[in-house]
């Protein structure tokens, strides 16, 4: 089993690198823009 | 000529800038420097260094390609007469990568083949050191060349070749599969990964933080240098990328889509590298310290050792890993080439099919240099060099000479007029004070060091000949062709 820490840092950086990805992305393609 | 060039979409865009970011870097590197510096209590700069420099650096090279239209050299020479060396210096350092970086794709290719009867045995670092490679006792003795690489070379210059020389279109087709393969994969052979026995410990070894690291300031540095390779700026290549965006499109979105996707990807090839590392030292009753856990050791000596003691698909589990790294790779090498194609062919009007296929060629015979028996030796002694001076420096000069005494102010508000997100003034504070000070820190540190220990010990020749003058060579080059440029306009 995972010790908590490292659980916590593990949801720290998804939330973080994911959670940011999918929120500018979400801008990106809500908005239509041309390449 | 190439500024009349555009992408198919956006989406090719991201995909190409992605593609070209994520390279084999975000597998041998990044899952290392994090377990080597605070385990998960890294991701704490990292994401301060992604935020703070990474970003800001890759909307600073996508405006002046959007901005520009132009490929790196035309971009500073707009900006000012006596620039245009910069671009040309820029153009060249991803062309010196390429070198040696297609010579670990060519390796990537050779191991994809043998993956299918785990041609490696048992003794997998004999194998790659003197079967493989046929390394010799040092740089200076070069020993015979191996034909595996040879053949692997010609496959991937050539597949660069095709992809290159018909221009921005087909590069936007082929990243719409070279970036979406090699995650789907990794997420396979994660997944694969996660199930063996000792892989919670190599996930544990990878994430549980060490918060007192954070109190040195090299885990900092670490940090901010793994931001600044992996996200491929101060190559010219971004520079290039943007400036076959459409004059309508967005800057800043994109370059924080593309920064963010680099470090997901390094964050998930810490799982597919940590857990089949858990396993091979649960296997073999060591310590993970005691293995081969990155650069080209981790690749060709860990990981086949790691498959071939895998209960079931093992040679699946390899080609599929392999073939992983070969089309992270491709997109990043072929974006190395881009930059200096797209400068010769806009400055010279020497078409991009015939350019494309000089370069290749003489990238391919350069390449051959590193497949004797010291070839190993001399591509990390001139990654050495071209990351820790080449790399910084370029970032530096374009800091400085934009930040301030370029058109700072008015980039940010060009890239502001057609993007999705804007950007404040904390944007120039970044650009003019913090991203350059961390780069003297960084040039100043490697300096220091290199010359207290001098790299592997090498003698001061090895060192000059291979390290310093290729990076001085490409520097008076890129001089001598502005004044070609400045004399020809008198």
């Amino acid at each position: 089993m995972l010790p908590v820490s490292a659980i916590i840092m593990l949801l720290v950086g998804i939330i973080v690198i994911y959670g940011s990805l999918a929120y500018f992305l979400f801008i990106a393609f809500r908005k239509k823009k041309n390449g | 000529m190439s500024q009349k060039e555009h992408w198919n979409s956006r989406l090719a865009f991201i995909m190409a800038a992605v593609g070209s970011a994520i390279g084999l870097g975000n597998v041998w590197r990044f899952p290392y420097i994090c377990y080597a510096n605070g385990g998960g209590a890294f991701l704490l700069p990292f994401f301060i260094a992604l935020f703070t420099a990474g970003i800001p650096l890759l909307i600073l090279e996508f405006t002046i390609g959007h901005w520009s239209q132009k490929p790196p050299p035309a971009a500073f020479k707009e900006m000012n007469e006596k620039w245009e060396w910069t671009g040309w210096w820029a153009s060249c350092i991803p062309f010196l990568v390429s070198i040696y970086y297609v010579v670990i794709m060519a390796w990537c290719f050779a191991y994809m083949i043998y993956a299918i009867n785990l041609r490696w045995g048992t003794n997998t670092e004999s194998f790659f050191l003197h079967t493989f490679l046929r390394v010799t006792e040092g740089p200076l003795e070069f020993g015979g060349m191996s034909i595996p690489v040879i053949l692997g070379l010609i496959a991937i210059w050539t597949m660069i070749f095709l992809v290159l020389y018909k221009g921005v279109e087909r590069i936007g087709k082929v990243v719409l599969l070279t970036v979406p393969l090699p995650t789907i994969l990794l997420l396979i052979l994660t997944i694969r990964g996660m199930t063996l026995p000792g892989a919670i410990d190599g996930i544990s070894y990878y994430l549980t933080p060490d918060f007192s690291a954070l109190k040195n300031v090299n885990v900092w540095l670490a940090a901010y240098a793994q931001v600044f390779f992996s996200i491929g700026v101060a190559q010219g290549i971004m520079i290039t990328y943007a400036s076959y965006l459409k004059k309508t499109s967005d800057i800043n979105n994109n370059a924080i889509i593309t920064a963010l996707a680099d470090a997901g990807t390094s964050f998930f090839a810490g799982f597919t590298v940590f857990s089949v590392i858990g396993y091979l030292a649960a296997s073999q009753g060591v310590g993970i310290d005691q293995l081969g856990i990155a650069g080209p050791f981790l690749v060709f000596v860990t990981y086949p050792t790691a498959i071939s003691l895998l209960p079931a698909a093992a040679a699946i589990f390899g080609i599929l890993f392999y073939i992983a790294l070969l089309t992270f790779g491709i997109d990043s090498a072929f974006s190395m080439i881009e930059p200096l194609t797209a400068g010769i062919n806009h400055r010279f009007k020497i078409t991009k099919e015939k350019i494309t296929a000089i370069l290749c060629f003489v990238g391919f015979v350069l390449s051959l240099f590193f497949t004797a028996g010291n070839g190993l030796y001399l591509l990390q002694l001139m990654d050495h060099f071209v990351a820790n001076f080449g790399l910084v420096a370029v970032g530096l000069v374009e800091c400085i000479l934009i930040g301030w005494f370029g058109p700072l102010h008015g980039l940010k508000n060009y890239a502001n007029k057609t993007s999705e997100v804007h950007i404040g003034n904390w944007w120039l504070v970044l650009i003019k004070f913090i991203i350059p000070s961390v780069l003297i820190l960084l040039l100043a540190l490697s300096i220091i060091e290199n010359i207290i220990h001098p790299y592997m010990d090498y003698p001061w020749f090895v060192l000059i000949l291979v390290g310093v003058i290729p990076l001085v060579t490409i520097i008076l080059l890129s001089i001598l062709v502005m004044k070609r440029s400045q004399k020809e306009i008198v």
